[in-house]
């Protein structure tokens, strides 16, 4: 039953690891750059694998989430500008989020794009509300299982698969190396989500976890992850094989679909658009409640989604008024699309702010006893701090050499 | 009454002069009552000793003790000459 | 009780605050110390608060603290109960004058319906 259980879990994970940044970078990468980043993929889900075992494995040993770490570790301003920076990031990824759900309810009903804003952000309150959270990682994460119709999608364009194994090699083949940099910098950062992080951790120190815990952590974390890591293979192979060969630049959301739509017919939209809605819904409840709980701990507030609303006052309140600071966001009509690259990059540049503490947090033995990070925990860790480091020092600038992506 | 971050930034000197660093951190006995502190850490060891790849703190040579303390004037903590670090 | 040696910036300082019933009611801010050159040099008082954050941080924590009310909380030592990855506390929270704002925050969110569910 137990095994049943951690399926469940697990399979939840897969559903929920694709976020709007995700179908965005994946597919136009694809549509770029053809098969030439799937390697950095395998980075970037290695990279959200090391980040996340650490903070599960820091939130099961010493009880502390990543805000918690922020708090105690960078000096006050220092940390300051973590908890800026990420509410920041999080709010414009929460705009895009519900941007994105609201898409994908017109494209299913036809009705109005404003007006499913308004009932897209009142819909996540109302089932953030009332519904418990075993519940709400359910729903969502079965729903996002849909998007594995891009998966039967990419076999079925027949891409050449000798050309998506070269992929996984590091190589490129292009005149435009700033743009390959480009794509790079934002598939890891897309891979690499900092609001899953924050919710992952909280959760786990909710749920007060222990060090028997452990072993299921490193379980979701590898497995989960890893399988999600697939979806965004599929996702970038649908963009080489069917989007690189007609020239076409997945700008919105409907045309992502035409890459299941074109080899499945009907069905496959439809599925493509159920498992967007969910994946992209199920984000936006974790970017939403990420906002709050950095805030909560950063400022030591009572906090906790298995909490009644009662129990932790401000927090319930810090993610109301998140929500309708993302609502107002969407509202003043910036295309989720377009402020979904902004919101990756940023994120992406803000991402050392809170790897550093929890890698530093992860070593402190006076917290992790014999669960402090070993050898081969600190080279992976290292590495990463290397790869983040230079993620971030570089996006902005190829952000702006790029012209967004546009060259 | 002080405050500890009135501390922290502070210059330790000795009272000829001498540099021995900057303060950044407390070292307090916790016990019976009230944390009485012990010393002044001066050496710019403490975040990265939790990494795990510096020695621990009885190893390292970080600190001023407070019985050493002679004043505390303007930016400074000022110390009796011929202290050394522990 | 054994004694213990632990640098104050990095185990006290910045901690959560827990109550005797291990509700979160704000962090360690600051600490108040009593003593000075050639006399002993104690802690006397934990100080929580965006109040502290004025000195901490100067322009932005002046910012800061006026956003967040300005106001401190002085906890005396005695009513700490022990210092661990989380600093325990002896009494309730409402007893020491902690955790006021979800105190005063409390009956609005209870009157949405399913606050208390």
């Amino acid at each position: 039953m137990k095994i049943f259980n951690i399926a469940l879990g697990i399979l939840a994970a897969i559903g929920g690891f694709v976020d709007i940044g995700d179908l965005v970078f994946n597919v136009s990468a694809g549509a770029t750059f053809g098969y030439q980043l799937l390697w950095v993929v395998v980075i970037g889900v290695v990279g959200i694998i090391v980040y996340s075992e650490m903070c599960g494995r820091v939130a099961a040993v010493s009880g502390k989430a990543v805000f918690d770490a922020v708090r105690e570790r960078l000096g006050f301003r220092t940390s300051l500008a973590a908890l800026i920076s990420a509410q920041v990031v999080n709010l414009m990824t929460l705009a895009a989020e519900i941007g994105g759900v609201a898409i994908c309810l017109q494209l299913l009903s036809g009705l109005p794009y404003r007006w499913l804003i308004l009932l897209a952000g009142i819909a996540l309150g109302v089932i953030v509300w009332v519904t418990s959270f075993d519940w709400i990682e359910r729903i969502f994460g079965y729903g996002g299982l849909c998007l594995l119709v891009f998966a039967v999608a990419a076999v079925k364009l027949h891409p050449t698969w000798s050309a998506v194994a070269h992929g996984f090699v590091p190589h490129m083949e292009t005149e435009s190396p700033l743009l390959y940099a480009y794509f790079a910098i934002g598939l890891l950062g897309a891979a690499m989500t900092p609001y899953e992080v924050y919710f992952y951790s909280s959760g786990g120190v909710e749920e007060q976890w222990g060090p028997k815990d452990l072993g299921l952590n490193k379980a979701n974390a590898m497995i989960g992850y890893g399988l999600g890591g697939f979806l965004s293979f599929a996702l970038m192979i649908v963009g080489g094989s069917l989007f690189l060969e007609k020239g076409i630049q997945p700008e919105f959301l409907g045309s992502i679909t035409l890459g299941a739509e074109v080899p499945l017919g009907q069905i496959g939209l439809l599925l493509a658009l159920v498992g967007i809605l969910f994946a992209v819904g199920g984000a936006s409840i974790d970017t939403l409640f990420a906002g709050a709980y950095n805030l909560a701990q950063y400022l030591g507030w009572e906090w906790g989604r298995y909490r009644h609303p009662s129990g932790a006052p401000r927090f319930t309140l810090t993610w109301l008024v998140l929500l309708v600071l993302g609502l107002g966001a969407v509202m003043t009509g910036v295309d989720p699309v377009q402020l979904t690259e902004y919101a990756v990059i940023f994120s992406a540049v803000a991402l050392p702010l809170t790897y550093v503490p929890i890698l530093l947090v992860a070593n402190d033995r006076a917290y992790m006893r014999e669960y402090a990070n070993g050898r081969l925990a600190n080279v992976f860790g290292l590495v990463y701090l290397v790869v983040i480091m230079i993620v971030a020092v570089t996006a902005i600038p190829l952000m702006i050499l790029t012209n967004v992506g546009q060259n | 009454m002080r405050t500890f971050s009135s501390f922290l930034g502070r210059q330790v000197v000795t009272e000829s002069g001498r540099k021995l660093g900057t303060c950044h951190d407390l070292r307090a006995t916790l016990g019976r009552g009230r944390p009485t502190v012990d010393a002044i850490v001066v050496g710019r060891g403490g975040r990265l000793e939790h990494l795990g790849i510096k020695p621990p703190s009885s190893l390292r040579r970080d600190a001023v003790p407070w019985e050493a303390v002679v004043r505390m004037d303007g930016e400074r903590i000022v110390v009796r000459d011929g202290t050394e670090l522990e | 009780m054994s004694t213990r040696k632990i640098d104050l910036g990095l185990l006290l300082v910045d901690h959560q605050l827990l109550d005797s019933e291990g509700r979160r009611c704000g962090n360690v801010d600051e600490l108040a110390l009593e003593g000075g050159p050639g006399e002993s040099l104690e802690v006397v008082a934990i100080l929580s608060g965006p109040g502290t954050w004025r000195r901490r941080a100067g322009w932005i924590g002046r910012v800061a603290a006026r956003l967040g009310g300005g106001g401190t909380v002085r906890v005396p030592w005695e009513d700490v109960d022990q210092v661990a990855s989380h600093v325990k506390l002896r009494k309730r929270a409402d007893q020491l004058g902690l955790g006021r704002g979800d105190d005063r925050l409390r009956p609005y969110i209870e009157k949405i319906p399913g606050a208390d569910r």
